[in-house]
């Protein structure tokens, strides 16, 4: 399984370790049924705390994206849904933001223009561009 | 070219018609002699012969065919088992393996009904029987000569290849994010050997100690070691990350070897087998190893100074395809 960390990820490292985890399942590199390697294997590659690995098993377990079964290990159960999907891609969107110094505000409002341009096709899309450009 | 599958099916066919052919041919000559020379036997049979060549056990008649046949449909049914598996059959080694073993089976046990009954014909009694004096060479030469032919009967014909793998993921090595990969493979007939073993080494201790058994002691270091070879065949783990690549065995993951990323050139997937490689473990030497506890996908690393080391490992793919961005950015 491939999992990537990412260096200047501000968050708590099980945090991590779980959207690290949860990417992973989303991108289907580890399918509903597959069985993930053990908690250890996953925290020496990963250079953490055995604790903290199955710290973000658990949380993805409460999501109900996996199933701990006695004897066969942990495995996944399902793929997150979009919503939990869009979940950490926003956080990475907002992340990347804080980088050129926008703050959640300013995301939303760039959502908000990108989407009163797809439910108004009538409107001049080149207005709107001169106006953030000016 | 023809289909890989398609060949595969056509050798699986005719092989298996051909082992049922040659199983039939085994047991209708069980039957047979025994039947033609019934009224020239003794009931039981003289079936085992000390070192001095004197006849010291006996069977009845009966229950020496039923032994044969038995013994012989085992080896049979194993051999089509192993034959109607998946890709068995698409490897040359493996068919030349399973007919030299059916060959070398079918003969042996044909030889010993011969040998036994020749000894016994026109004996009133299984304790008249002749002594034996060169009839075990036979018994132990026809069968090989007759593997040998098996072996060559099975070699023929083309050596399949593998549907090659998919080629891994394209590697996203953004500055700032650090990938690791992670495989863990599993061997469960090791596990289970090791906690059969195990079992036995201690029921075996314990009745050593209790003084309910004899002379136990002897097969409870026997019983330890292969409980530990078992324990370390029965899984494996690989884990790549920027620095080096780990690989370690058994529950305990250990033993355990890393590799500086440094040190390695080039990585890819391979298709190995314990039949290739000459069985399960550790086979070859440093330098030219694989870490073999289940046939088929494989990781192989090419090292700088020119060694190999291959590993059978789940989704070996993407772990070839890490170990390659990362040795090229290292380069770069």
């Amino acid at each position: 399984m491939l999992l990537t960390l990412d260096l200047n990820d501000p968050r708590p490292l099980h945090e991590q370790v779980a959207a690290a985890i949860r990417r992973a399942i989303t991108a289907g590199d580890v399918a509903p049924g597959d069985r993930l390697p053990p908690a250890r294997d996953l925290a020496d590659a990963l250079g953490v705390n055995a604790n903290t690995v199955l710290r973000s098993l658990r949380e993805l377990r409460d999501e109900g994206l996996l199933e701990f079964r006695r004897g066969r290990g942990v495995s996944v159960l399902r793929r997150p849904d979009g919503r939990e999907a869009l979940r950490t891609r926003v956080r990475e969107l907002l992340d990347e933001a804080a980088g050129y110094g926008l703050t959640a505000d300013d995301v939303i409002t760039l959502i908000k223009d990108i989407k009163d341009i797809g439910e108004e096709p009538g409107e001049e899309p080149g207005g709107d561009f001169g106006k953030e450009t000016s | 070219m023809t289909d890989p599958r398609s060949a595969v099916s056509g050798i699986r066919t005719r092989f298996v018609a051909a082992v049922a052919a040659w199983a039939v041919l085994v047991a209708a000559v069980l039957v047979a002699v025994p039947l033609a020379y019934g009224s020239r036997l003794p009931d039981p049979l003289a079936t085992h012969w000390g070192p001095s060549g004197r006849p010291d056990d006996s069977m009845s008649s009966a229950a020496f065919l039923l032994f044969l046949l038995v013994m012989w449909a085992a080896v049979a049914g194993i051999s089509v088992g192993v034959a109607a598996r998946g890709r068995n059959l698409a490897r040359r080694t493996t068919r030349a393996c399973l007919c030299a073993g059916l060959a070398w089976a079918g003969a042996f046990i044909v030889a010993t009904q011969a040998v036994t009954i020749a000894a016994n014909l026109d004996r009133g009694d299984w304790t008249r029987a002749a002594t034996v004096s060169w009839q075990p060479a036979v018994v132990v030469a026809a069968p090989i000569a007759l593997g040998a032919l098996g072996w060559l009967a099975g070699r023929r014909g083309p050596d399949v290849p593998a549907t090659p793998p998919p080629p891994g993921p394209l590697i996203d090595l953004t500055p700032g994010k650090r990938p690791v990969w992670v495989s863990t493979t599993t061997a469960p007939w090791a596990a289970w050997i090791a906690l059969v073993a195990t079992a036995a080494a201690v029921v075996t201790a314990s009745l050593s100690l209790s003084g309910g058994l004899s002379g136990g002691w002897s097969a409870v270091v026997p019983l330890g070691l292969t409980a530990l070879v078992g324990a370390v065949l029965s899984s494996v783990s690989v884990r790549v990350v920027p620095e080096a690549l780990t690989v370690s065995v058994g529950p305990l993951r250990w033993p355990s070897r890393s590799v500086r990323l440094d040190r390695v050139e080039r990585a890819w997937v391979e298709e190995r087998y314990p039949s290739q490689m000459g069985g399960w473990g550790y086979r070859g030497l440093p330098g030219r190893a694989t870490i073999m506890i289940r046939g088929g996908e494989c990781l192989v690393v090419r090292y700088t100074s020119g060694g190999e080391l291959a590993i059978t490992v789940d989704d070996a793919a993407t772990g070839a395809a890490l170990i390659n961005a990362l040795v090229d950015r290292r380069r770069a």
